[in-house]
């Protein structure tokens, strides 16, 4: 127990005793508890902090992880937002993002194990980011702003540390990409007629919320050359083909980012976001026979004529307004493996009546 | 009985001990399987025969 | 300055499992192999099927692949389980 106390909350958690800032480094990196990076001390007080602004008790349990029946509550999440700098305004998106990823279609532990080494995109919507400064503007898929660094590392310190993926342990990557540090990004829905992504699969656009999905590294395409949007499209759709070829052919989720010089020219055509899906769908398909100008001859067999779409249907494909105002830059980001992950979106809120997800 | 490839042992290790197995025994094989020919399938069979013996019977 | 600081792992124990009893002879029973359905299982197990057999006298040897081989076995997969004396299962690539 602190000195102060918290008498309203109960911490399940074991304590330890450290001198100083630098010793807690110190004990949480020898125990394998961080990402290499510097972490924030959890204590008691920063803790209740979070929990308390998320109107959550610490033994609040989010769901059990089913492969290995592992519980995860939200003390154990508090105590994982707090190491990676969260503030308790930021706790809400961590425990939702969490929560999604815990719902049995997103597919958690092999998602997270898979030497397919997928980080999670995390995507916020809905007034939360203006509470947050959570931007959508330069430098989107980098370091763009302090929520979307601390949401997004939050989610991978509670894998490490409440999951045990830790590389060469569950986590089996065999590359990873640098997401795995922090993958979350805010839509721009200032900076755009577009409905946001959270509307668009089926929540109020006035609530906030989450969409996680199972992510590989973003590939970036540049079109800077047209105003006519086929032509911009087609060249997200090139770039889906040649993931589809090179990485993985299989049809699950992609998420498309696009800049606002690319989507001005999209917005100007009036192209809505189903528009863009729908022609994303018919445009970004391989046949299994393109394997062999690739080196994957071996397996095309008789089996050469089949056509693979990037999309199982326009609506697996997540196109979110985001990055600076300058460049004709997108980006495009694959599926971890086709649809054995799919991505999940949660409304933000204190759940007073929340059971954990069904197992 | 549990067959691995090499590259997996790890997993196997800390995967029998987050489910309440530690020490739990496995056959091991090459790795990959993936692009191995027949007749390196024909001897990663045979390897996990010969831990079989071991691994299913008793004594 | 000094801190008290909280236990970011989880610290509930998994239950403790028990493995079967072994068999005192594989001859004339039945082994369950459970695949991941990757490249090169067919092959592998198709070789694994007739080395059992011949050197256990194994009677039969029924294979069952995944639906999805980065999740765990599926309910209609692991309600035929009662129905074998063994299975043979793994991870690999």
């Amino acid at each position: 127990m602190s000195e102060r106390g918290h008498s309203d909350m109960h911490f399940a958690a074991r304590t330890y005793d450290v001198g100083d800032l630098l010793a807690a480094q110190e004990l949480y990196h020898a125990n394998g508890w961080t990402d290499g990076l510097p972490i924030v001390p959890p204590t008691e007080d920063a803790v209740h902090a979070c929990l308390e602004w998320a109107m959550t008790p610490p033994d609040q349990l989010l769901g059990i992880e089913p492969v290995r029946a592992v519980p995860i509550t939200a003390e154990k999440l508090a105590i994982n937002a707090v190491m990676a700098g969260c503030l308790p305004m930021h706790f809400p998106a961590v425990l939702t993002a969490f929560t999604a990823m815990l719902q049995p279609e997103f597919l958690l532990h092999g998602a997270t194990s898979s030497t397919g080494g997928c980080a999670v995109l995390i995507i916020l919507n809905g007034p939360i980011r203006r509470e947050l400064g959570a931007t959508g503007s330069f430098n989107a898929l980098g370091n763009s702003d302090r929520a979307t660094a601390v949401i997004g590392r939050a989610i991978r310190l509670a894998l490490i540390n409440i999951l045990e993926v830790r590389p060469g342990g569950i986590d089996r990557s065999t590359l990873g990409h640098p997401g795995k540090f922090s993958y979350c990004i805010a839509e721009d829905e200032e900076g755009t007629p577009w409905m946001p992504l959270h509307a668009q699969r089926g929540l109020p656009p006035e609530v906030s919320a989450v969409t996680v999905m199972a992510g590989g590294a973003p590939r970036q395409i540049m079109n800077e050359w047209t105003t006519q949007p086929e032509e911009i499209l087609e060249t997200f759709a090139a770039e889906m083909r040649a993931n589809m070829r090179q990485y993985s052919i299989w049809s699950g989720n992609y998420a498309l980012i696009i800049p606002p010089q690319l989507r001005d020219h999209l917005q100007a055509a009036c192209w809505s976001k189903a528009d863009i899906a729908d022609f994303i769908h018919a445009r970004a398909r391989v046949h299994r026979r393109e394997w062999a100008e690739v080196g994957k001859g071996a397996v095309v067999r008789d089996r050469g004529d089949t056509e693979h779409a990037a999309l199982g249907s326009p609506d697996q494909l997540l196109v979110v307004a985001a990055g600076g105002p300058a460049g004709g830059f997108g980006a495009v980001i694959p599926p971890w493996l086709g649809d054995k992950s799919r991505a999940v979106t949660l409304p933000i809120g204190a759940c007073v009546d929340c059971e954990p997800p069904g197992q | 009985m549990a067959v691995m490839t090499t590259r997996f042992v790890s997993a196997a290790e800390l995967m029998a001990r987050v489910l309440g197995f530690p020490g739990y025994e496995f056959a091991v094989i090459a790795h990959p399987i993936s692009s191995a020919g027949d007749a390196d399938l024909r001897d990663m069979a045979a390897a996990a025969t010969a831990q079989a013996r071991r691994l299913l019977l008793g004594g | 300055m000094p801190l008290k600081v909280l236990d970011p792992t989880n610290e509930t124990a998994p239950p403790l499992g028990q493995k079967a009893p072994r068999l005192a002879s594989l001859a004339g029973k039945t082994i369950g192999v459970i695949s991941n359905g990757k490249e090169g299982t067919q092959g592998f197990f198709a070789h694994l099927d007739r080395m059992l057999r011949e050197e256990f006298g194994v009677a039969d040897v029924l294979r069952h692949v995944k639906s999805n081989y980065s999740a765990p076995a599926g309910p209609d997969i692991v309600d035929e389980i009662r129905r074998w004396q063994a299975v043979v299962t793994g991870i690999g690539d």
